[in-house]
């Protein structure tokens, strides 16, 4: 993780630098001195988060240059094989959008839907054969 | 010959040690947060712009604020992260309930915990509509000035945030209250939605200073 975790920490005061330089420059013009601030900010939570998240993990194979394909075999993290879920939400997003085109009301055919969605989308690891 | 087959075939244990790895789905929500990030930038980048070109406006409107409202409803949500935390560390100790009394609050699981923070949300919300009835009952709306577009989307936007993540922390207890067993996956839902929470708060610090204090 050292790589990822210099990479954000290291653009973290670039981006500092930029926003001051263009800030100077441009009389603290509102639009890009806010997104260049923030763009450092964005660097500097993700690198911050990598920099805790380092010291509570193991050393992964994919930093240690010497490492062998096969010692990256085994726990990769837990993943949905598959889902129908995202289809409704993505079913309830689109009635919502037509919404905004036909008109509101359509908003109360969407919501139903996407309550449904997202409530099969969430427990669908907590109930039925994967109940625990 | 079973014996030479066994023996060739089974893979030697030491190779298969497994790698303790960063958890995407927490990686993954503060990479997403970091884009929230941006979107809130474009809300800042909008506030600022017309603070600089119509500064009348602020002069007029910003009096009709109630500062010392603001501030409890503030506090309100910075205790909030508070009693998220408590929560998320009963969740890594896998403990979704209380183990004494309710009145024992060192004893509290993460259901009691989270369910406080969710009342504590829901209260700030509440505030805020509040506080946007009087503000409208003024004359400030959307619609009135530049200022009420920039007040009702800025504070409005980080509001719907609050409000997605009381939707979350019910899940979250959903979750919790399915499972008969609290184990990773409900414990890596409780770690991602005060991931959440706590950058929705620290944004409402930052949009917070700068409407309400800065002016």
């Amino acid at each position: 993780m050292k790589v990822e975790t210099r990479l954000f920490l290291w653009m973290a005061p670039f981006f500092g630098l930029c926003a001051a330089v263009y800030g100077f420059w441009s009389g603290w013009e509102p639009v890009g001195s806010a997104a260049l601030i923030m763009v450092a900010l964005l660097m500097a939570m993700i690198g911050a988060y990598f920099t805790l998240l380092i010291k509570r993990i193991d050393s992964r194979p994919e930093d240690d240059p010497l490492a062998e394909i096969e010692q990256g075999a085994g726990d990769q993290g837990v993943y949905s094989p598959w889902s129908w879920w995202p289809l409704v939400i993505a079913l309830a997003a689109a009635i919502a959008f037509l919404g905004l085109a036909m008109g509101w009301w359509m908003l109360l055919i969407a919501i139903p839907v996407a309550v449904v969605g997202l409530c099969g989308w969430v427990f669908e690891f907590s109930t039925g054969q994967h109940a625990h | 010959m079973a014996n030479v087959s066994t023996s060739t075939a089974a893979p030697s244990a030491s190779l298969h040690v497994s790698v303790n790895r960063p958890n995407p789905v927490s990686v993954g929500t503060i990479v997403w947060l970091a884009s929230e990030l941006m979107f809130f930038a474009g809300l800042f980048a909008m506030y600022f712009t017309l603070r600089s070109t119509v500064p009348d406006e602020w002069a007029r409107e910003t009096p009709l604020l109630n500062l010392p409202f603001a501030v409890v409803n503030t506090t309100i949500l910075v205790l909030s992260s508070v009693t998220c935390q408590m929560g998320v560390w009963a969740a890594e100790r896998f403990q979704p309930r209380r183990s004494g009394s309710l009145v024992q609050v060192n004893r509290w699981g993460m259901n009691e915990w989270m369910t406080l923070t969710y009342l504590m949300g829901a209260v700030f919300i509440g505030g805020q509509i509040y506080e946007y009835a009087g503000l409208v009952s003024e004359g400030l709306t959307i619609a009135s000035s530049p200022y009420g577009s920039v007040f009702y989307l800025t504070t409005g936007f980080h509001g719907l945030h609050v409000v997605g993540g009381l939707l979350a922390f019910l899940f979250l207890l959903g979750r919790s209250f399915t499972a008969k067993r609290f184990g990773h996956h409900e414990a890596t839902t409780a770690i991602v939605v005060s991931y959440y929470w706590h950058f929705v708060d620290v944004v409402w610090i930052a949009l917070f200073s700068v409407i309400y204090l800065i002016q």
